[in-house]
């Protein structure tokens, strides 16, 4: 058991890499109010957990753990409209290549439709978790995993191509 | 569908994207000092009242035994509430380390999920039920300091008060349990459906797991329901006065 650093301390180190924190709630939420929320959420379980945190994987990988399964147990009505409004309003930088923002868009969007599991794993196949690392997290066998992303990524080319068909 | 390095190269950009801030040390400070607002530390402070409950009862039963001292039947109810109320805070505790473990979010997603439906649909009920006993002895408690305050006995109930308190209990600790099954069902519903989509053969194991479960969870359902029987005949002995004689 990992002796509970003060709170500054312990923050430092979120602080660190809340990157890994970003990502988690920009794919299990809808708009900025819901992703503070949830990114409270987790900082908040983060800091319940870590007395149990055994150091026996790597800080990240745990984070992603507690992360991913606060974001999938969370039960939370949301407090946005549903949709991708905050996309439209970084226009600044969707002007810079509106193509690629388009296509971000929609990959997004894609993403949204998964169900949570889904989510959490296609989420760590980008982030470059290996498959070992997505299993460890997930508690699920390397083959399953392996088996779980051809489907997945099968299921968002047919979304993203649903989503172009339907803006066309 | 572009190839899997664009996909990924692709969604490095989303945060940028989506104008994910960083937040500072002392807003993250913040963060882990604030209050949680999920299922799990729901019925983590129901537990925890619980047990404060059940310690404010025993401190209140063991000042009626000191106001009644010398009332014989009135310090055998007391005495009695006291000596069933002590195994079950310890009981509750254990329920309490016991949800923790199944809460622990540094366990692995597919732990995690099993752990939490299988402590709802088994340990639940269990925690409920050691709930509802609270209620029951604090009111034999409160009733008796009421009474000495009142009246400086235990005074006699009719047949009518007698069915007027018992039944508000009875209401109580029937609504207590309709709302949390209510919230608890749609709970365990998210957790199945999420342990299906992670793996189909998951949901089966846990189901059988929980069936294991609520075969050994069997007697201490038999266990607290004679306490809440116990609860109920003390309750009746102090309100049919047999102390007042004492």
């Amino acid at each position: 058991m990992t002796k509970k650093p003060n709170k500054k301390a312990f923050s430092e180190l979120i602080g660190k890499h809340q990157a890994i924190i970003h990502k988690v709630t920009l794919v299990y939420t809808n708009g900025r109010v819901d992703r503070e929320d949830l990114f409270q959420e987790i900082c908040l379980q983060l800091w319940k957990a870590y007395p149990n945190f055994r150091g026996e994987a790597k800080f990240s990988t745990w984070m992603y753990r507690v992360a991913l399964n606060t974001a999938i147990s969370t039960i939370r009505k949301s407090r946005n409209t549903p949709g991708f409004e905050h996309l439209a309003d970084h226009d600044g930088v969707m002007d810079e290549n509106r193509e690629e923002a388009e296509q971000l868009k929609q990959l997004y969007t894609a993403i949204s439709k998964l169900n949570r599991i889904d989510k959490a794993m296609i989420l760590m196949w980008l982030d470059e978790k290996s498959y070992e690392e997505i299993a460890s997290i997930m508690g699920t066998s390397k083959n399953n995993v392996s088996v779980k992303l051809v489907r997945i990524k099968r299921k968002l080319e047919e979304l993203v191509l649903e989503i172009e068909k339907q803006e066309s | 569908m572009k190839n899997d390095e664009k996909l990924k190269a692709m969604w490095n950009k989303a945060e940028k994207m989506m104008g994910a801030s960083d937040y500072n040390v002392p807003s993250i400070e913040q963060f882990i000092s604030g209050r949680s607002n999920d299922t799990a530390q729901r019925i983590k402070n129901m537990i925890v009242f619980d047990i404060v409950l059940k310690l404010l009862g025993l401190a209140a039963l063991a000042i009626d035994f000191i106001l009644y001292f010398g009332t014989t039947n009135v310090m055998i109810v007391t005495l009695a509430g006291i000596a069933l109320l002590i195994p079950l805070v310890f009981y509750q505790q254990k329920l309490l380390n016991h949800f923790n473990g199944a809460a622990d979010n540094g366990q692995s997603t597919r732990d995690k999920l099993a752990s939490m439906l299988t402590y709802l649909k088994t340990a639940f009920f269990t925690t409920l039920l050691s709930i509802s006993i609270t209620y029951l002895f604090v009111f034999i408690a409160g009733s008796l300091a009421y009474f000495y305050a009142a009246y400086g006995y235990v005074r006699t109930l009719d047949g009518v008060d007698f069915l007027v308190f018992a039944g508000f209990i009875a209401i109580g600790i029937v609504f207590n349990f309709i709302v949390n099954q209510a919230q608890v069902k749609y709970h365990v519903k998210h957790l199945e459906l999420c342990l299906s989509d992670l793996n189909d053969k998951s949901l089966e194991l846990v189901s059988e797991n929980i069936e294991l479960q609520r075969k050994q969870d069997r007697t201490n359902k038999l266990l607290l329901g004679l306490v809440v029987i116990v609860g109920f005949v003390l309750l009746i002995a102090v309100f049919m006065n047999i102390g007042a004689a004492g």
